[in-house]
């Protein structure tokens, strides 16, 4: 299952077969497989308990705070394989994980949040700068930067919660659901941004998300997980052009997402 | 007349309940970083006055040496209790840990007793019991230096967490699983909770000590101090110290007047009746982090 040479160059994270049991006996993904070149945005898109999220923390180690473990599989990020490594471990290699629901530390402000999440090994003056940084892509952040966190406008708290990610800084950005109840004007500024940050940086993005028709405008290709493991693989252009895509994910107009849906039909599988 | 002995009341159990709050900022520092209230807090404080009793007087070093290395020596055994026994319960009921917590105060007697045996030596600050007046009012000097120690801790402790370090601490409090997931080593912060904690223990030890003679009976000073906690709301540094004036005075000036018609005995019940009622009427304390609700 190792891959060839050429593409772990070009890939920052490859995922190879993964299947992860929590509590040592309930399997939530079986054998996913996910690429994301470097610099790439790619989506993860699937319905409620499709494994997604599931996805995410088996990559960033968080897995292990909820008692599941990768049972079978390997991951590796920029040639290296961390399927075993600690998430602190991890996050120094430049994974970061923006968990699902938007957890800003609510009892900071943001700017303290933001500090939080820088290493301790950043100096005084670049913390500074780094800030600075994550304020001129949030300009909302920054007005209300010394007021609670936990008191911010959900937009707001998704923006910090992306900031907040940002301070460590990633080379691969993970995204859980940014668009989880936000108003549509809000999602397409949030995606706005993570599209300049993900050019302007060059950092790799690896976006989960129920609205495919708002992540499928700004990644360059989308995979679909269901019920553990990915049916489908390819180019957005492809995916938003797929009847079943657009018959399931697509049909609703914008903010269209999966609650409703529960499975796909799995005769459609073209990559696993 | 009336009012000087008045004044002497409030201002003389208003340093006894800086002392509270003294022993109460160990408690606050464990519960800010882990919700734990560590019922162990009595047990360190009497272990830190052993310490100090042990290097100052059986090894025979100056207290300035003495005091600051038992806080060195407690602040790597309190990391130890949280590395030991109170790491593997993560996740586990509240209860357990709690019950870990107890069972981990009583542990300690036990071997304080065992190694030092039960009789009560005294510290020898050499502060001095020659009375203090302030105007008309007599002044407890010893109560007058552990005020300051508490106040001082006090200040130092609102400095530690507006730095780096003591954000994150604040960080690792409000959410262990977004706290992971940015690279914050939350076992290492609640460890450092403990560390800290303990050097508070020995502040506390080495002035209660002072007080009243260090043997097992110091470990029940968890008493006041969780009720001091409680009313300052827990989590609050700022909260443990004013409730501690507020028990201290309602204490001392309460039971001077209530005494005569309960016979004795009334501190105890206004501790009791600042704690029942706190839990009743105002659950999270007067300063307590409430879990934030937005609209
Ligand atoms: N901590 C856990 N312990 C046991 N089972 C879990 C745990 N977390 C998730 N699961 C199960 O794993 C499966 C995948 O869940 P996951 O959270 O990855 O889905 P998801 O695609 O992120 O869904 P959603 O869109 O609802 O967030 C589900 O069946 C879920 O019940
Ligand atoms: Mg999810």
């Amino acid at each position: 299952m190792t891959q060839a040479p050429d593409k772990e160059a070009t890939n920052i994270l490859s995922m190879n077969s993964v299947e992860v049991l929590y509590d040592n006996v309930m399997l939530a993904i079986k054998g996913v497989s996910i690429q994301v070149p470097k610099g790439g945005m790619v989506a993860l898109l699937g319905s409620n308990g499709a494994g997604k999220s599931t996805t995410l923390k088996a990559i960033s180690g968080l897995l292990k705070a909820e008692r599941g473990r990768v049972s079978r599989g390997e991951i590796s990020f920029d040639g290296t394989v961390i399927t075993g490594l600690p998430a602190q471990r991890r996050v120094e290699m430049g994974i970061c994980h923006v968990i699902e629901g938007r957890r800003v530390f609510e009892h900071l402000t943001p700017d303290e949040n933001l500090e939080a999440a820088a290493p301790l090994s950043m100096n005084r003056a670049t913390l500074k700068t780094e800030k600075q940084r994550i304020y001129e892509y949030f300009p909302r952040l920054a007005e209300r930067k010394n007021s609670q966190a936990g008191y911010l406008s959900g937009g707001e708290q998704q923006m910090l919660a992306i900031g907040r990610a940002l301070m460590t800084q990633p080379r691969l950005l993970m995204l859980d659901e940014p668009s989880l109840g936000l108003a549509p004007f809000l999602v397409a500024e949030i995606f706005s941004i993570i599209k300049k940050i993900n050019k302007e940086e060059k950092l790799s993005v690896l976006l989960v998300e129920q609205n495919a028709l708002a992540a499928l405008e700004i990644v360059s290709d989308g995979y679909l997980i269901e019920n553990g493991r990915v049916v489908m693989h390819d180019t957005a252009q492809a995916l938003k052009a797929n009847s079943d895509i657009q018959e399931f994910y697509l049909g609703g107009g914008s903010g269209t997402n999966f609650h409703d849906i529960k499975h796909y039909s799995r005769r459609k599988r073209w990559l696993s | 007349m009336e009012l000087v002995f008045l004044a002497e009341l409030a201002a003389n159990g208003a340093l006894t309940g800086l002392l509270y709050s003294l022993f109460a900022i160990g408690l606050v520092l464990i519960y800010k970083a882990s919700s734990v209230p560590n019922l162990a807090q009595g047990g360190l404080t009497m272990v830190g006055a052993y310490i100090v009793l042990a290097l100052a007087r059986d090894i025979g070093l100056p207290l300035w040496v003495a005091i600051p290395l038992a806080a060195v020596v407690m602040f790597g055994f309190g990391m130890g209790i949280e590395r030991v026994a109170l790491r593997r319960l993560a996740g586990r009921p509240i209860v357990m840990i709690l019950m870990m917590t107890l069972g981990i105060d009583i542990f300690l007697r036990g071997t304080t007793l065992a190694i030092w045996g039960g009789t009560s030596r005294s510290v020898e600050l050499g502060v001095g019991y020659d009375p203090l007046f302030i105007g008309d009012v007599l002044i407890s000097r010893i109560h007058l230096v552990g005020a300051a120690v508490a106040l001082l801790l006090f200040v130092v402790f609102v400095l530690f967490f507006r730095s780096r370090l003591g954000i994150r601490l604040r960080a690792i409090a409000d959410d262990y699983m977004a706290s992971w997931s940015v690279g914050i080593s939350v076992e290492r912060g609640v460890g450092l909770s403990w560390g800290l904690a303990s050097i508070v223990a020995v502040a506390a030890g080495v002035i209660w000590g002072e007080i009243q003679g260090v043997d097992q009976s110091l470990s029940l000073l968890l008493l006041k101090g969780l009720t001091v906690a409680v009313l300052g709301g827990l989590d609050s540094i700022f909260g443990a110290v004013l409730a501690g004036l507020i028990l201290g005075i309602l204490e001392n000036v309460g039971s001077t007047y209530l005494d005569p018609f309960v016979g004795g005995g009334s501190r105890d019940l206004i501790v009791a009746a600042v704690l029942i009622l706190t839990v009743m009427l105002r659950p999270h304390g007067l300063f307590g982090r409430q879990d934030i609700e937005r609209v």
